[in-house]
């Protein structure tokens, strides 16, 4: 550690997965995602790993999928549509237990859309891109040092949980150059009992989603639920700032959580008790982070129709006291702009003497 | 986004928290192209309200970050390649020919660094000296005295400060 | 007393899945034969497809995994790249193959992944219960194919092991039976080779399978014996249409 560099956000994040461990990729040319896909196909001769840019995302997620069947760290960063090409090995990933990390790059929709920075894949992300009964989780970066501290952390949660997990960037935080500090290199453990290497001392190992029965299938299907809940209770990460005397707090994850943050310091400094708080695991919602402060008022701010909204009202049971700013489209508004809209509230349900 | 690229690398390398944040074009190659740059004590929005120096190279660009600059800052502009005049009465203006002193030091080409040059005189994070240095490890051979003469044409061409 | 036969020990117990009469059966113990007598049961990964050979892994004291509908051969590329040095043997159906995985095992074999595919070609659907595959012949009928398969409307039956053998990453491309026991031994003999490429660090190796499906024909299994000879390899004729160990010696 130590090491800081001024670097973009994609490269960073493919160097972060490089050093820890990640040296087969699969990919396919989609804007904002491509330079991690670039970054990969330059570095792997050296690294003595494997780089594919593949035929579809359908194939290079399935690819992922093979690798992840070996024990080994693989991973494949789209956009929005390539997610959605992806999302029947996604489903599969989860039904096999097979860890992964794919990382969506999002941009605006839906259809083809536009390149830059948008949030409208949140639904895609957390409520399942793909068909049946799955949860992964879903770490949302709001900066170059979390895409570079999100790589290992999620290689991690895959492993721990034998589940895919998504990073869910956007075509701002992608293309973004700042500061951030590199991780040491490591090698992962990809001894796992459970890997295909071939039978040699050993059963046979063998990963299916095929149901044998309704009865067998709704028994695997009880023990993916048991270990969906371990991961709802145990991995909700957030960030909490100046909550605790705020009467109106900001929701926002990602990059617009840096514009919140910076709207939320606005209204401070003009004395308004507005705090934040900043989901960075999008699944498991991090519903903890609102207990106690269930009788607030709340402005939940994304790049997209209000999709988030939906799990802050669940979050506090109140829909009520739960209102929406968002822009659409490749669209993103300023602090100012978010800043005036927490005035409007503010003055709407609170006391407001400096507004 | 040479530049902005040179002074965020500068800056970070100061220890600001710095974001530099680039727009292409739907094209990406070719296409007009700007970003904004972030320098910063602390964690800060990547997207600006309000900058305290906007540096427009073309009329276009006059046209879409005008209403862009804080009152009281900083406009500057680049008088070879815009005519038009800036609306703004709030806003400090200066008007800088930058491609007309990169070609009179036969050196079309760095019209972009004399640009660097004139935003220099008007930020305080990053110092003319900082930049200097600096252009010596992004250019080879010639192209650094030829850069840095450029860098300096620009930073004396601004009289404020 | 003399063994003539007995069971290849690579087989689990479990019974197999297949119809009475179809040449699933067959080929799955060609290759459990040959697995045993290439000693490559520690060392295969079987990248199994969805369609009728779906619950295979059952039938297999061998490392498994049931690739989603199309994509066995994205699976395998993803393990043998992983594990350059095992044996990665794919095995699909047409419908699995030729319909929904056709980008896959283009693209395996225009990258000349090295890997071995087993290609069961029955001309139908049959675990979904006998609909129209791209492999189905003209007027053949099926269950979307009611008035028998139409050019007009459907196209035409796809040359597999033709098209494979076009490409430069295809090192071994050829078509069997297994509808006589001199088809069935000819059927191992293509699939042993494809299996030793494999091992010898080879491109991609196919072999397609002309297989019988008396359930999705509608017939009865000798008959569809009889199929295999009278219809089938008509369209889809036997033979080696690319062996490049041989064309290099």
């Amino acid at each position: 550690m130590g090491e800081k560099i001024f670097i973009q956000g994609n490269v960073a994040l493919a160097e972060s997965a490089i050093r820890c461990g990640c040296k087969y990729y699969f990919g396919y040319p989609i804007t904002p995602a491509s330079e991690i896909l670039e970054y990969y196909a330059a570095k792997m001769p050296e690294e003595n790993g494997v780089f594919i840019q593949a035929e579809t995302e359908v194939s290079a997620s399935n690819m992922v999928a093979g690798v992840a069947a070996t024990g080994k760290r693989a991973m494949m960063a789209t956009s929005g549509p390539g997610i959605s090409l992806g999302a029947e090995a996604i489903s599969y990933m989860c039904s096999a237990q097979l860890p992964a990390v794919l990382v969506n790059v999002m941009r605006p929709g839906p259809g083809d859309g536009d390149i830059v920075a948008c949030q409208g894949d949140y639904f895609q992300a957390v409520k399942g891109a793909g068909h049946g009964d799955y949860n992964n989780i879903v770490l949302a970066p709001y900066s170059v040092q979390e895409m570079v501290d999100f790589a290992p952390l999620a290689f991690e949660l895959a492993d721990k949980y034998r589940n895919p997990v998504l990073i869910l960037s956007d075509g701002g935080l992608a293309k973004v150059m700042e500061s951030a500090e590199l991780p040491d290199r490591t090698t992962p453990d990809s001894n796992f009992d459970w890997a295909l290497t071939g039978a040699r001392n050993r059963k046979a190992n063998v990963i299916t989603t095929c149901a044998k029965s309704p009865k067998q299938w709704e028994g695997y299907n009880l023990i993916l639920q048991e270990k969906f809940a371990e991961m709802k209770d145990a991995e909700q990460r957030w960030e909490s700032y100046e909550t605790e005397d705020a009467g109106l707090i900001i929701v926002a994850f990602g990059i617009t959580a840096r514009i919140a943050f910076s709207a939320v310091r606005i209204a401070r400094e003009n004395n308004m008790k507005v705090g934040m708080i900043r989901p960075i695991t999008l699944w498991p919602f991090p519903e903890k982070a609102f207990k106690g402060n269930e009788d607030k008022y709340f402005l939940v701010s994304e790049l997209n129709a209000g999709q988030m909204v939906e799990d802050v009202k669940l979050s506090v049971n109140d829909k009520r006291k739960v209102s929406f700013y968002g822009r659409l489209g490749g669209m993103t508004p300023t602090p100012k702009e978010l800043y005036n809209e927490i005035c409007n509230l503010y003055e709407k349900h609170m006391t407001c003497t400096n507004v | 986004m040479l530049i902005g690229k040179i002074l965020g690398t500068v800056a970070a390398g100061k220890g600001y928290k710095v974001t530099f944040a680039p727009t292409y074009g739907q094209e990406k190659r070719g296409g007009r192209t700007s970003c904004q740059i972030v320098i910063s004590d602390s964690m800060d929005s990547p997207v600006i309200s309000e900058a305290d120096v906007i540096l427009v190279m073309d009329e276009k660009s006059l046209d879409d970050f005008e209403n862009s600059v804080k009152k009281g800052a900083y406009l500057v502009v680049n008088s070879s390649m815009i005519k038009k005049e800036v609306q703004r009465q709030d806003i400090n203006v200066i008007k800088a020919p930058m491609n007309d002193i990169a070609e009179d030091m036969s050196n079309p080409k760095s019209a972009n660094i004399v640009a660097l040059g004139t935003v220099l005189k008007l930020i305080d994070s990053v110092s003319y000296d900082e930049i200097s240095r600096h252009l010596e490890d992004t250019f080879k051979g010639s192209a650094v005295e030829a850069n840095k003469e450029a860098l300096q044409l620009g930073y004396d061409f601004v009289k404020v400060k | 007393m003399k063994v003539v036969y007995k069971k290849p020990e690579v087989l689990t117990d479990v019974s197999f899945s297949y119809c009475g009469g179809c040449g699933h059966g067959i080929i799955n113990k060609l290759l459990a034969e040959i697995l045993e007598e290439e000693k490559l049961t520690e060392k295969a990964i079987l990248v199994w497809p969805i369609g009728c050979s779906v619950y295979a892994d059952q039938n297999f004291n061998v490392d498994s995994i049931c690739a989603l509908h199309g994509r066995a051969p994205a699976v395998a590329t993803g393990i043998k790249r992983s594990l350059p040095d095992n044996a990665v043997i794919v095995y699909q159906g047409d419908g699995d193959m030729v319909s929904e995985g056709m980008a896959e095992i283009m693209h395996a074999v225009i990258r000349g992944e090295k890997i071995n595919v087993i290609f069961v070609n029955n001309a139908i659907f049959g675990m979904t219960g006998g609909q129209m595959a791209p492999t189905t012949l003209l007027g053949q009928k099926t269950a979307t194919s009611p008035y028998g398969r139409k050019a007009a409307n459907s196209g035409y039956p796809v040359h597999m092991a033709e098209l494979i053998s076009s490409f430069e990453g295809c090192y071994y491309s050829e078509r069997v039976s297994v509808n006589s026991p001199n088809n069935i031994m000819a059927a191992k003999k293509a699939i042993k080779k494809s299996v030793q490429y494999q091992m010898d660090g080879k491109g991609l190796s196919f072999v397609e399978v002309v297989s019988q499906c008396p359930t999705g024909w509608g017939v009865k299994p000798l008959d569809s014996l009889k199929m295999v000879d009278t219809s089938m390899t008509k369209i889809y004729p036997l033979g080696v249409f690319k062996d490049s160990g041989v064309e290099r010696n």
